[in-house]
């Protein structure tokens, strides 16, 4: 197990990262907010954290704080007109973001490197930081879903109107959600650029939203279990199908379509709901008929997040 | 020198256009965003390469490509989005993007393994090399030809949305559903037809783009599809006259950025329209009041 963790780490530091961001990813969907910006904030908190570090000589231990916290301020500012869109409209509207933002790196040449990328960055962060800091966001998100914030969020996601009637206020759970979900990326962004030596525009682009929003939904839009498990499958499936060398993307892509197609909840979600139900059976056997009803309505319905 | 860049801008705004009418009409319809379509664009300049490489006149590679893609599309509804309509509809939502990223994955590495990541390009004599000048402009057979295409095709299939009795049912399905369910309308068959026009269009304008650019590789389709993303929000969500409009003008600004603005400021300027349009005025440009929104959640 050590040596299998030795010969891969790389690969399980990359996990974490992306797990990092899956996190970001998470809780704003968590809400019902449809936001692809993680992207965005990870760029910059990456690009903050370098030139921090770089050009001003600060140590590392400040700067990945401030990334984080740009990260915060952005996800502040992007709440405020985003507050009128829902759905799709949301996610189109982050997706521009995240595109001006990658354009604007790739345009700020003298600041950020251009389209070369911010190279000569000196290694501050190995796999121990980014498990700490993974450690401390996966306790400080499950202080934040046991608490009244977090049945807020629960409630927002299933139906907006049901939770603003009951007295949770949208546009502030919203705005919360933006701030966190900020905090997370730019701290993960300005760790990733402490530990990869360089960091480059395109990196946070199309296919970072891509690969984060894949991971929660195949892992779960819920639990904190599900971007554990969204973000192995699709870092840790690549390098396990490399046997089929060319043909391993194909594989993913297949993997992917089938996961949603059986389990539209995501993996870690199904099962945890899948655990509950047991339990709940094995502590009150109801009679056998109802039961199946039961489980057949539940299956078909899930967690009813409609809008019906 | 401006006359040219607008006109240039107007040709490849028109291959916009191509492209995503289909994503909108798929949008209007069925409500999900598809982004497989970007990956089918690349199939279709991929199977139109291969197709005259293997020595079939242009015209019968490109209508092959043409039914293909429109057939692949086909398959993606009635095995993907189909699938998941059984499900809750935020679920289906998040889904169907997921999905069609995994087929779009798919596609793009199948394309990749066949064309050993080079990038391709169409025979030099596939299409005649004539140009015309005059009024102090130079203009392509090939983007007369572009040009002629897309005029007939966005008239087609206007006519074909308003006039006939199925276009209208594809209308009435893409407002109500299950409205249009009660009232006969075999939604199926609506989807299938609106899966396989997209398709289509967007081989034609992979094919096109391939020519007209000489160039054909297996991440071709990404661009386009962020491009799809600023006409549809422009011109509307579902607005098929406003999705034309708005890809002439992007086409049009994009020239004139690329000619008068320092390199990279377009983009900047491209995507931030695209977010203040959204925040401002998320119905699209196009779009009035009455236009149904769709943006807050219903």
């Amino acid at each position: 197990m050590i040596d299998f963790l030795k010969a891969n780490q790389p690969v399980f530091d990359f996990f974490l990262l992306t797990l990092g961001f899956a996190y970001s990813q998470q809780i704003v969907l968590r809400c019902g907010v449809f936001s692809l910006a993680s992207a965005a904030f990870a760029a910059l908190g990456a690009y903050c954290c370098a030139i921090l570090v770089v050009n001003l000589g600060l140590p590392p231990l400040m700067a990945i704080p401030l990334g984080a916290v740009l990260g915060g301020a952005a996800g502040y500012l992007v709440s405020v007109p985003l507050a009128r869109l829902r759905g799709v409209y949301q996610a189109i509207a982050t997706l521009a973001l995240v595109e001006v933002v990658v354009a604007i790196t790739l345009y700020a040449e003298p600041l950020t490197g251009g389209a070369v990328g911010f190279n000569n960055i000196p290694k501050h962060v190995g796999t121990v930081e980014i498990a700490l800091a993974v450690a401390v966001v996966i306790y400080l998100l499950h202080a934040l879903s046991i608490s009244r914030i977090g049945r807020g969020f629960d409630a927002l996601r299933q139906d907006e109107y049901v939770a603003a009637s009951l007295g949770v206020s949208s546009r502030g759970q919203h705005t919360l959600a933006f701030i966190v979900s900020g905090l997370i990326g730019g701290l993960f962004g300005g760790l990733q650029s402490m530990y990869a030596y360089s960091v480059e525009p395109h990196q946070y682009g199309f296919s970072f939203m891509v690969t984060t929003l894949a991971a929660i939904i195949l892992g779960g839009r819920r639990s904190l279990l599900g971007p554990v498990i969204g973000s192995a499958v699709v870092i840790l499936l690549p390098e396990i199908s490399r046997p089929l060398a060319e043909y391993r993307m194909v594989v993913v892509g297949v993997v992917m379509v089938l996961v949603v197609l059986y389990t539209p909840q995501g993996l870690g979600d199904t099962f945890l709901s899948w655990l509950s139900h047991r339990r709940a059976s094995k502590q009150a056997p109801p009679p056998a008929k109802p039961l199946a009803a039961d489980a057949r309505t539940t299956k078909s319905k899930g967690d009813t997040y409609g809008r019906a | 020198m401006l006359a040219q860049q607008i006109l240039n801008g107007l040709i490849s705004g028109a291959i916009y256009a191509l492209f995503a009418l289909g994503f909108n009409l798929i949008f209007g319809v069925q409500k999900v965003l598809n982004l497989a379509h970007g990956a089918i664009f690349m199939s279709g300049a991929f199977i139109a390469y291969y197709a005259v490489e293997g020595g079939l006149p242009f015209w019968l590679a490109l209508l092959i490509a043409m039914v293909v893609c429109g057939i692949a599309s086909v398959l993606i509804d009635r095995f993907g989005f189909q699938k998941l309509r059984k499900y809750s509809q935020m679920d289906a939502e998040f889904g169907a993007l997921v999905i069609s990223i995994g087929i779009g994955q798919i596609l793009t590495s199948m394309a990749q393994k066949l064309s050993q990541t080079k990038v391709l390009s169409f025979p030099f004599d596939t299409f005649p090399v004539e140009f015309f000048r005059g009024l102090g402009m130079r203009i392509s057979l090939l983007q007369i030809t572009i040009a002629a295409m897309v005029v007939v095709l966005v008239v087609f299939l206007a006519l074909f949305l308003q006039r006939t009795t199925f276009g209208r049912q594809v209308r009435a399905v893409a407002i109500n559903p299950r409205a249009s369910a009660l009232l006969g309308i075999n939604a199926r068959s609506v989807f299938m037809l609106t899966f396989f026009i997209a398709g289509a269009m967007a081989a034609l304008a992979g094919v096109m783009i391939g020519l007209s650019f000489n160039s054909i590789q297996f991440m071709m389709g990404e661009p386009y599809m962020l491009k799809a993303f600023v006409v549809v929000v422009l011109g509307g969500l579902g607005n098929l006259g406003g999705a034309v409009a708005a890809s002439l003008l992007l086409g049009v600004g994009q020239a004139l950025c690329a000619a008068y603005l320092p390199p990279g400021l377009s983009d900047i300027l491209i995507f931030t329209t695209l977010f203040v349009v959204l925040i401002f005025k998320p119905n699209g440009l196009f779009g009035g009041a009455l236009a149904p929104a769709g943006v807050g959640r219903q």
